[in-house]
């Protein structure tokens, strides 16, 4: 079950868009908001809210790299594996960062503090490597830069 | 018109096709998986590459994507567009699995033939392919993932072009998935169609699993028997069993598909219940032998109670030639009574649709497609006329306005989505619970209401159910058809009267007459309403009621209603074990449509005839090996001693006496002889029929 006031603002959400599916995207981030991944119930309350079926929901859930269909840490960190980022050494960066959490690119740390996933593209081509921490966007980075900005968040949550 | 050169051939098309489907026109193939006449590009697969060599565009380009214009010089023959397609197809095979030896689609695949007409043979690619779990889909489509090619047809299909809501595309890139949320039966009553658009074998027939190859199949161009609609089917059976039924297409019935009550319902033909053998009182004898009996017991019954005892049923769902010679044989024997419907309602209702309906104003499944608005009047089309309920989608996509009417406010159910026949959860054909219609629709008290001012293409779908007729009454009065001489039990005859009313769409022009589409019971319903008027049938509960009746003989006929026990069923010829046939002195083993060739014709009059397809008798598989291969020697193989009805009523006539018996398709049925199985079909004209 969702807090009614969340339920409210997602109803008003969807109320204002001219088609329910144009304001999908809106209602699964603030879902996810909430449960902090998209889980399965949020799938369902989602479907509900828009008068979509459940799989419609899922096709865009799984569409859009930024909606989580797994738990995730409270860090996501998004580093992007496009060819611009590439070409700078975002291969090198993402190994540094696997290295440095000790986790593969994908999973989670042990604490449940950051979790690390390839993404494409970030849209910030001019300054690869890039990554991305919510909404912040971070580039270029060296792999030392990028350790010390994962850190901070890790600390500030 | 648009004017361009493709393989240095002049084209002219109109306006807004495709250059694909401009090469199309002149038989000119370019391979391609995402574009589909019924469904569009979607520009996912790559594979239709022409290049371009002169005009507005230049280079290669998409073919499905690209609209024709004047002055472009197309080439798919190029070298480069070549090595493209041949790229294409490497890179599509890249993640197929080799397991054609052992896919249902093997021989019937379009990616097996695009890749061998693409020149890549050789796989040159050792790296891991990706992989899927396959999902349980229910009993009648089986899901293999991994041979997926990322086309889109079936999601397209499912969710744009049928309305289902439980099947469609997940994840994006290089893990994309077609399938369900969770394992589960699929919902659409549409859903057999992904067996027929998938180019390569991810959804294929449960049903027929592993039995056969396409080269393997007995096929013929057939017609659907399930419903009024008489869609246009390719039956494929194999050693004496129906296997499966794929779509047909018939751009002015179904167009490419069929709805899963067409496709998997086969099990009658081969299910051993069926009669195979001609009894007489339970003996077992051969078809002569009981044709024999049968006359005696005819001339003693006629003798010992008069001719006016005996009826002779025929059936809306036995072929047109069937009833003809029904009807020819009660002729031939003077007096008796013709049944070709159970009960009056039903008689009185499919005459009256039967009589408003003209050349001009019946609605095929195209008109329904392509109306602007569409009425829906007391017909239930997800149960009567599932391929109906996809047409009129197709219009409700397009924008058209979609009314039902109500019967009475007290009768809806709360909000929308059903309408006031449909009760939810009904169980339908296949197990499946009856969803929603595919479409959104407003309800409208009458007739009167419907804003007619504006449209151009409205047409009226109207079932045969007292809903219907009071409806019907309705229309009469609400657009003054002509319906004026609406009689009991016979058909209104107004439409051969010199002066027929004015109608209000004839004053000034302004405003079209509306289509009309009537879902009749039976797929020869119409031949039978038509048939009735020539030779003035009755129906067997008006025939019964009278009290003469003593005797009947059936022809592959339906009791909604046990028939009294005072009645003697002489004889009863049917290929399905019906309760007729249970209590028949005689029973005659006719052949499943599939076994015969004939003609129905369908709810909007249009006169389709079907080949057959496979030779009767016991399907192979099942026999024991007593059984098979069969001890004696003959011509027939076991349980094939059947015959059309057809045949048999002119067998028993010319043991009856009749010196020269006509072939059915004679007097006014001979514009039908030369019926082409593969065409459009004929609209039957109930102005030259009279």
């Amino acid at each position: 079950m969702i807090p009614t006031q969340l339920r409210q603002e997602l109803e008003q959400r969807v109320a204002k868009a001219i088609t329910p599916r144009e304001a999908a995207v809106d209602v699964m981030k603030g879902l996810q908001r909430h449960y902090g991944w998209l889980t399965d119930e949020a799938v369902a309350d989602a479907a509900l809210l828009l008068g979509l079926s459940p799989l419609q929901v899922e096709e865009l859930a799984t569409f859009y790299e930024m909606i989580y269909r797994r738990p995730v840490g409270r860090v996501v960190v998004h580093v992007c594996d496009s060819i611009s980022c590439w070409a700078m050494g975002g291969e090198t960066l993402l190994r540094h960062l696997e290295q440095r959490l000790g986790i593969a690119a994908g999973a989670t740390t042990a604490d449940n503090a950051v979790t690390l996933l390839p993404c494409c593209c970030l849209g910030n081509c001019g300054n690869g490597p890039a990554l991305m921490i919510g909404d912040r966007l971070f580039g270029p980075v060296s792999p030392e830069q990028a350790a010390a900005i994962i850190a901070g968040h890790r600390e500030s949550r | 018109m648009i004017k361009l050169i493709i393989d240095n051939i002049p084209v002219e098309v109109p306006e807004g096709t495709t250059v694909l489907e401009a090469a199309q026109s002149v038989d000119i193939p370019i391979p391609h998986f995402c574009w589909h006449p019924a469904l569009g590009k979607a520009g996912a697969c790559r594979v239709c590459a022409v290049k371009m060599l002169d005009g507005p565009v230049k280079g290669v380009q998409m073919s499905c994507m690209l609209p024709a214009q004047d002055g472009m010089v197309v080439s798919t023959t190029d070298d480069e567009a070549m090595a493209m397609r041949k790229s294409v197809i490497e890179w599509l095979m890249i993640n197929h699995p080799h397991d054609c030896p052992v896919c249902d689609e093997g021989g019937e695949c379009q990616l097996q033939d695009f890749t061998i007409a693409g020149g890549h043979g050789i796989r040159r690619y050792d790296g891991k392919k990706r992989t899927y779990n396959n999902q349980y889909l229910g009993e009648f489509i089986e899901h293999e993932m991994n041979r997926c090619i990322q086309c889109y047809r079936c999601s397209r299909f499912y969710q744009e072009y049928a309305g289902g809501a439980d099947f469609g595309a997940m994840g994006r890139a290089a893990i994309v998935y077609f399938g369900r949320q969770d394992d589960g039966p699929l919902q659409s009553p549409f859903s057999g169609n992904l067996v027929d658009i998938c180019p390569t074998g991810v959804f294929t027939d449960k049903t027929a699993r592993f039995r056969a190859r396409y080269w393997d199949y007995d096929m013929a161009p057939s017609v659907c028997p399930h419903c009024s609609l008489g869609c246009n089917t390719v039956p494929m059976a194999r050693y004496r069993e129906l296997l499966k039924t794929t779509a047909r297409r018939n751009d002015h019935v179904n167009g490419w598909f069929i709805c899963d009550k067409g496709r998997f319902s086969n099990a009658g033909v081969n299910t051993p219940e069926r009669p195979r053998q001609a009894l007489v009182d339970g003996k077992p004898v051969s078809l002569d032998e009981a044709l024999d009996a049968l006359a005696t017991l005819l001339g003693e019954f006629l003798e010992l109670h008069g001719p006016d005892s005996l009826a002779i049923v025929g059936s809306t769902r036995m072929d047109l030639a069937g009833n003809i010679m029904a009807a020819r044989l009660r002729e031939m024997l003077g007096a008796g009574t013709l049944c070709l419907f159970n009960d009056t309602d039903r008689a009185e209702l499919t005459g009256k649709a039967v009589s408003l309906l003209t050349t001009e104003n019946s609605a095929s499944q195209e008109d329904v497609r392509s109306a602007d608005l569409v009425v829906l009047v007391g017909c239930d089309l997800l149960d009567e006329a599932p391929m109906m309920a996809l047409a009129v989608r197709q219009a409700w996509r397009s924008g058209a306005r979609v009314y039902a009417i109500a019967p009475h406010p007290a009768l809806l159910p709360e909000g929308e989505g059903t309408q006031p026949p449909l009760s939810p959860g009904e169980r339908v054909a296949e197990g499946r619970v009856r969803g929603p219609l595919p479409f959104k629709f407003e309800y409208i008290a009458s007739l009167a209401d419907v804003p007619l001012a504006e449209t151009k293409r409205p047409v009226i779908i109207c079932g045969t159910s007292r809903q219907g007729l009071e409806a019907l009454k309705n229309i009469q009065s609400a657009f003054a058809l002509p319906f004026t001489k609406g009689g009991s039990g016979g058909i209104s005859s107004s439409i051969e009267t010199a002066n027929p009313p004015q109608s209000p769409f004839d004053k000034g022009g302004l405003q079209p007459e509306p289509k009309l589409a009537f879902i009749l019971d039976g797929p020869n319903a119409f031949g039978c309403a038509e048939l009735a008027r020539q030779h003035h049938g009755v129906a067997l509960s008006a025939a019964l009621a009278d009290g003469r009746i003593k005797g009947i003989i059936s022809f592959e006929a339906d009791l909604h209603h046990e028939l009294p026990q005072g009645i003697a069923v002489l004889a009863a010829a049917d290929w399905r074990p019906t309760g007729l046939v249970a209590r028949a002195g005689v029973v005659l083993p006719t052949t499943a449509w599939v076994e015969q060739e004939g003609i129905y014709i369908n709810n909007e009059g249009r006169a389709q005839r079907f080949k057959k397809v496979m030779n009767p008798g016991l399907p192979i598989k099942g026999l024991t090996p007593e059984l098979h291969p069969p001890r004696v020697h003959g011509i027939d193989a076991p349980g094939g001693d059947v015959a059309p009805s057809a045949r048999l009523i002119a067998l028993l006539m010319q043991r009856l006496g009749e010196a020269v018996v006509d072939e059915p398709l004679s007097g006014p049925w001979k514009a039908l002889k030369d019926l082409d199985a593969t065409g459009a079909g004929v609209i039957i004209n109930q102005r030259e029929q009279a």
